[in-house]
Parts: C-alpha cells; structure tokens; sequence
C-alpha cells in the first residue's frame, strides 16, 4: 500500500519525502520542509501509534522540519493558565514520588557509556533509550549487534540497535512494513547507504541485511508493524507522498 | 475523554499572565539547578509554579479535578526525572514542561480514545522550504511567538490554540465551532503562516 503510493511520485517531494531514482524502497525525510499543520497536530497529540511519534518527531528534528514555534505557542499558553488549586501535600507527594523513583533509578548507570554517545540526539528519542535502559536494558543480538526495546505502550514496536563498526545486523525479513531511521553512523543495506536522518522503508517482501560504515557504530531506531496496525503511520506517510 | 465528560470547563482560551522574558530565564536556572545539583527548593518553585497551570490544562481537556491532579503530580516527577534533559537552547521550561504535561496526557488516555489520523482528509500544504541554519535559537523562538500572539486576531488565536495547545484535530474543531472543515483548516493554515512570518520576518 505505502510501497505503490511510493512508487507513483515524483523524485522530488513537496512535502519533505524524497524517494531514491535507485530504490523505491528507500525513503529519505527531506530537509526543512516542515509538516502541514494537519499531520503536526496529528504527530504531537497522540493521535498515531507512540513508536511512529517517535519516529517521526525525531526525523523531523534531525533533519530541521520540526516546528519549534508551534510548541513554543503551547508553552506560552500554559503560562496563561489559571492555576487551579493542588492539594495541600501535593509537593510531598511529589517528593516522595522522586525519592522512590530515584532509587529506582540508580541501577541505570551501568549503560551511561551507551547513553552517553546518545547524547547528541533530539529529547524525545534520548528519553526513551533512558526509559528503555532503566527497564529491560540492552540485549546482545549476535556479533557486534546490540538491541534495546523500548516500550512505547502502543501496537507497533520500537527498538534502538547499535551495530559495531562494519558488523552486519542479522539477515532478516518482516511480517509488515520495517521503517529504520538512521541516528547515528550509517549503514548499507545493498540497494542503498543510509546517514543520520536518512529512513528506510521495507516492505514485507525485501529481505535485507544492513552492514553498518566501517567509521564506527550506527545506531539505528527500527519501527516494525507486523500487525499491520499502523494506520496512523500509513497515514502520515501517504500525505507526505502525496498518496 | 473529551466528549461525554460533564465537569465544569475553564474559559475557551488561557486568559493569565505570562511570563517576562526575565522569569523565563530564572524558571530554566532553576531547572538547571534540579539538573545539576538536585535542588529541592528550585523544583519546589517550578512546582508552584507550574503544576498548577498543568492542572488547568488537563482540566481543559476534559479531566476531572481528581485525575487532572494526578496527571499533574506525574508530569511534574518526570520534570524532576528529565531535568537533565533540560536544553535551555532548544526549548523554554514552559514548551519542555508543556511537551511532558502532553505526553502523560496522551499515555494515561490512549486507551480510552484513540482515533487515528483520519486517511480521508484530504492534505493542506506545507509552507515553502526553509533552510535549516536559519532556525533561530529557543529564546528568540519564544519572544516571537509571544510578540506574534499579540498581534493575532481574537478567533486566529483561538484557533491556534484548539490546534496546538488542545491537540484537536481539524474535523474536531470543526464540530466544536460548528464551522465547515474547509473554513477551519484555512483559517488555522492563515494565522500559523502569519505566525511563522512573524517570526522569520526580521530574522
């Protein structure tokens, strides 16, 4: 479905999507186009799947086509509010909250080495991998490949893979559409090479084995929909293609 | 949780105060000081603060008094879990803590509603293509915008804020104003772009 609303469009998108003369099957988020207003509202308010939230929010920072003004609008608004009364002890409450979550969360530290190459990409994706890591944590996945789920609540899963430096994730195929969006490194899958912000789309049909660049780790945020569940996804990327 | 509830709603728009650009920049030392050193008399002002402008946000939407006032004491525990997070170049503490007040509210009611994009609404178009080195930092970001938000008519602004700050989407404004869907994503689509030229306009 998203692979023949791909195929009929031109190299060259009006509204941010760009897809490959080589591959139809890769995608590429342009820069700085930005959302229509429609498909911002949609992404920011919940109504699609976390993990595409996710996934689009973080293309679209890294390659600059988020719209910072439109939640600077919000937080001003916020500001604007009337307070309305807490409850006497809701700052002990709150304190108390913090104290236990804190003990939870000294068990973390182990991964600040993983965190901390992190670092440098937009909150959203950066607040799951610390959600992610303070619960199941990272698992080995074969040879230089390691996988953290990150459990986002909704039908389609997430997962951030750290491929070593010329390792190659295992060979594999899908029940549903695999949207892979490159954050850092990049890799080649055979049909195509991939950098930060660059986002593979793969049909159930293409088996493909990415090998990440010899320069150093890639990390990758995968989105898979083997329930075929993902209207909200099939939606947003259809008005960006136009489809 | 929007349709069917019956407690009582706040005003169609935020009608307080904001903040002076000199409070903006004391709110993120603050949230600074949570980050670095753990600073409970810091987190207890930003709670003062904000958790109550939560509150009212979760109220707005629809919550009761009793879930409202949950909402908001998570929210505001993530404030203090994420504050390290905190990039004063990137965000306001208002637009981060609004983004973790959206966020908690989407979780805690994503089971309960859950309309995906709609596949049949047809798209409205982006604005041109911008380049990316002219985004300007957090702080001018947010001058603008206020500076913007004076300058909008009564209904541009109200619209805006059923959009953005609401998070409707544009079939349900239309159904709240009682206005055809056309006319609510022109009239969205013209104050965000006068917005947006606001704030690219002396840039």
């Amino acid at each position: 479905m998203i692979r023949s609303a791909i195929e009929g469009v031109p190299d060259k998108l009006k509204c941010g999507m760009r897809v490959s003369d080589v591959d139809p099957a890769k995608v590429t988020i342009g820069p700085s186009t930005g959302f229509d207003e429609e498909t911002l509202t949609a992404v920011t308010s919940g109504r699609v799947d976390p993990a595409v939230r996710l996934f689009i929010e973080t293309a679209a920072a890294m390659r600059g086509c988020d719209e910072p003004a439109a939640d600077a609008l919000a937080g001003a608004l916020l500001e604007s509010e009337i307070p309305a009364d807490m409850g006497a002890d809701a700052l002990e409450k709150a304190l108390a909250a913090i104290d236990e979550s804190d003990r939870a969360i000294r068990s973390v530290s182990r991964s600040a080495r993983l965190s901390a190459e992190l670092s440098g990409l937009p909150e959203g994706v950066r607040s799951a991998v610390l959600d992610a890591e303070a619960a199941a944590g990272w698992r080995y996945a074969g040879p230089g490949i390691r996988v953290l789920p990150l459990d986002l609540g909704g039908s389609a899963s997430a997962e951030i893979l750290r491929i070593s430096a010329g390792a190659a994730a295992p060979r594999h195929s899908h029940k549903g559409m695999e949207y892979t969006l490159c954050l850092i490194g990049g890799f080649n899958d055979g049909p195509g090479s991939y950098g930060p912000g660059d986002v593979s789309v793969a049909d159930p049909d293409v088996t493909h084995r990415p090998v990440a660049d010899d320069d150093g780790p890639c990390f990758v945020l995968a989105v898979t929909d083997d329930d075929l569940k993902l209207t909200g996804f099939m939606g947003v990327l259809q008005r960006l293609v136009g489809g | 949780m929007r349709p069917d509830d019956t407690s009582p709603r706040p005003p169609t728009r935020p009608a307080g105060d904001g903040l002076a650009e000199t409070d903006r920049e004391r709110f993120a030392d603050l949230l600074g000081a949570v980050a670095a050193s753990r600073d409970r008399s810091a987190y207890a002002e930003l709670f003062s603060y904000y958790a109550p402008r939560v509150k009212s946000y979760l109220m707005r939407l629809g919550a009761d008094a009793a879930l409202a006032e949950e909402i908001a004491q998570d929210a505001m525990v993530t404030v203090w879990r994420k504050a390290d997070l905190f990039d004063r170049r990137q965000a306001s503490v208002s637009t981060w803590i609004f983004r973790i007040a959206r966020n908690r509210r989407i979780d805690v009611f994503r089971r309960s509603r859950k309309p995906d994009l709609d596949p049949d609404e047809p798209m409205v178009l982006p604005a041109a293509a911008e380049a990316p080195e002219a985004r300007v930092e957090a702080k001018e970001t947010e001058a603008r915008v206020r500076e913007a938000m004076k300058g909008l008519p009564q209904e541009q602004l109200d619209m805006l804020n059923l959009a953005f700050y609401e998070g409707l989407s544009h079939r349900e404004i239309a159904e709240k104003l009682d206005l055809p869907l056309g006319t609510v994503k022109s009239r969205i689509r013209l104050a965000f772009t006068k917005m947006k030229v606001r704030l690219d306009g002396d840039a």
